[in-house]
């Protein structure tokens, strides 16, 4: 890979995590890590005179990042492929990994309002899989560009 | 993708509308952000600082931090994706050189560095608004440049 894509890449990398930064900010603000808070936010809570989430409603939120999502996993993703890493079967683990979480953040809350509250577990599991496994491709990237040996 | 990959991209009769295609729409993009920007949110310290926290004086509200974060989550995603792109064309089309080099990690960087400087502005001090507003216009003619230099080789070099 040549130079100058390698610092592109790292700088790109930078903007991936403040992606996930801010994205992690508004999850915590808007929606909040607990169980309670997960459902509170989607079922409504009478106390707080929050209405429950519709399905319109969620699908308005989701259409950008069913894009968004996919586009970011794909641009980072594909950079394994100019690493040393490219035929490891933990890269595809990662990649299989990325894709699935990311389907599960997006659709669990329909699954959580039409089908099981329990699915609000599956949300948070699957938001801090795809927060935990995006950091885990960049640092191999890192590694890769920089050259240190693992 | 597949541009990094054409030997000599003026040549490709597939390739050359598709990247010409893209780099006029980056120009209008880039431009079009100024002009949406300024009746906006502000592209001026003063102006950005009322979006920012408000004018009591004129009745005017801040912005809260959940319109803030998601400002802040688009616009980062979006300036990577215009950044990134931007950036990988002109290298491809420039030879790499150090003068390209350099223009692309300028570019990068101070698109970052309007990024963070923003966030810091809301929550830290209103001070970082003009290393924002600074950042925000550098970032913004290194890219214009940067574009209208690789339309310039794409089709008269």
């Amino acid at each position: 890979m040549h130079k100058a894509y390698k610092i592109s890449i790292l700088i790109f990398a930078l903007f991936t995590l403040l992606l996930l930064l801010s994205g992690y900010m508004i999850f915590e603000l808007k929606i909040g890590f607990e169980a309670k808070n997960v459902l509170s936010y989607y079922m409504g809570d009478a106390k707080l005179f929050t209405p429950a989430k519709t399905n319109s409603g969620i699908l308005k939120l989701s259409l950008p990042h069913i894009f968004a999502f996919a586009l970011l996993a794909m641009v980072v993703l594909h950079f394994l492929i100019f690493t040393k890493f490219k035929y490891n079967f933990f890269v595809k683990v990662l990649i299989y990994g990325a894709f699935i979480s990311t389907f599960f953040e997006i659709f669990t809350p329909f699954l959580i309002i039409n089908v099981s509250e329990l699915f609000i577990y599956l949300k948070i599991v699957s938001f801090f899989l795809y927060i935990l496994l995006i950091p885990i491709v960049l640092s191999l990237l890192f590694v890769s560009i920089t050259q240190i040996k693992l | 993708m597949k541009f990094t990959l054409v030997k000599d991209l003026r040549k490709d009769r597939v390739m050359k509308p598709i990247l010409s295609g893209f780099l006029v729409f980056t120009l209008l993009y880039l431009l079009s952000d100024i002009f949406v920007k300024q009746s906006t949110f502000g592209i001026f310290p003063h102006a950005i600082e009322t979006s920012l926290f408000g004018n009591e004086e004129e009745f005017l509200d801040g912005l809260s931090q959940a319109s803030f974060l998601e400002l802040w989550h688009v616009e980062i995603f979006f300036i990577m994706m215009i950044a990134f792109t931007t950036s990988t064309v002109y290298i491809r089309l420039s030879g790499a050189s150090k003068t390209a080099l350099l223009a692309v990690n300028i570019m990068l960087l101070t698109a970052l560095l309007s990024l963070v400087t923003l966030a810091l502005a809301y929550y830290l001090s209103p001070h970082f608004i003009y290393i924002y507003v600074s950042s925000f216009f550098i970032w913004h003619i290194v890219a214009f440049f940067c574009t209208l230099i690789s339309l310039k080789r794409l089709h008269y070099a």
